[in-house]
């Protein structure tokens, strides 16, 4: 398991670029996705089933690729209890053998609520992009606020 | 074309007993392995204990949404606290609006969570579109 690092709050500057992540999607991560997740629509496992919908095959869930994105966000925030935030548009297919990088870059800073908002953007091997109008929203709290009321 | 007079429909999960394995599991599928200390579901993991309000709307009979032509649109969530193992959450979805758009109808599906202590956890609304055959 990958240790992570907190990021400091006081060193975050607007603009700053998130460093990117990619990922090959294969056909396996499609069935142990929907294995995990229990949606088996047809349309991500049935070759024939996805081609009868009109589809070039079978398509990866949309989700698999906003669970990139929120890694992407949660690797650099250090702390995935930081992220309050998440939304995306999910623009364009993701088929299996596709290479899918999530970027982000942090759009603003508020320095009295300690949230930072952080636009994304992932887009697949031939520069298309698979999910745009990205967002995400971060705290930055001095103290963990997630700890359970005893 | 989806009768309209369903807007407003609810549907409610079991509670969901967030485990190890299943946080775990979801983790490798997505392939996103970082621990730092206490394990925390990815925040994306919303929709695994989610899921059966999701399914629910897609199989009900009598709304019959043609989910054969059925794609997810967009998502937004927002995270209230993190989830970990012991974790047990009740979603409610409900269908908010069905919109049409050329020779697509867009769905709106709003999601609450909530843990045992009837606290909030999670909210999302997911858009749907079905591409009209």
């Amino acid at each position: 398991m990958k240790a992570t690092t907190a990021q400091d709050f006081e060193r975050i500057n607007s603009g700053q670029e998130l460093p990117a992540l990619t990922k090959h999607v294969t056909v396996e991560q499609i069935r142990q996705y929907a294995e995990a997740s229990g949606d088996r629509n047809p349309i991500h496992l049935d070759e024939a089933f996805a081609r009868s919908a009109g589809l070039p095959g079978v398509i990866a869930h949309g989700m698999l690729t906003m669970a990139f994105a929120n890694q992407m966000v949660t690797d650099w925030l250090g702390d995935r209890s930081r992220l309050k935030r998440l939304q995306g548009r999910f623009a364009g297919m993701v088929l299996p053998g596709d290479d899918v990088t999530c970027s982000g870059s942090v759009a603003s800073k508020d320095e009295q609520t300690r949230r930072v908002v952080i636009n994304l953007v992932v887009t697949n091997q031939r520069g298309e992009k698979v999910l745009n109008k990205g967002v995400a929203e971060a705290e930055f709290s001095t103290q963990r606020s997630d700890i359970h009321a005893a | 074309m989806t009768d309209p007079r369903w807007v407003g429909r609810s549907y409610e999960t079991k509670p969901f007993l967030v485990t190890e394995q299943s946080i775990r599991d979801y983790m490798g599928a997505v392939g996103d392995l970082s621990e730092d200390g206490e394990l925390l579901a990815p925040p994306t993991y919303a929709m695994v204990y989610g899921f059966d309000a999701y399914w629910q709307l897609w199989t009900d009979q009598e709304v019959a949404l043609d989910v054969a032509h059925l794609v997810h649109g967009e998502q937004r969530f927002s995270f209230q606290r993190p989830v970990r193992p012991g974790d047990r959450l009740q979603t409610t979805g409900r269908l908010t609006a069905i919109n049409t758009r050329g020779d697509m109808e867009l769905v709106t599906f709003e999601l609450s969570a909530r843990d045992e202590k009837d606290r909030p956890v999670s909210d999302a609304t997911a858009l749907f579109i079905i591409r009209r055959a």
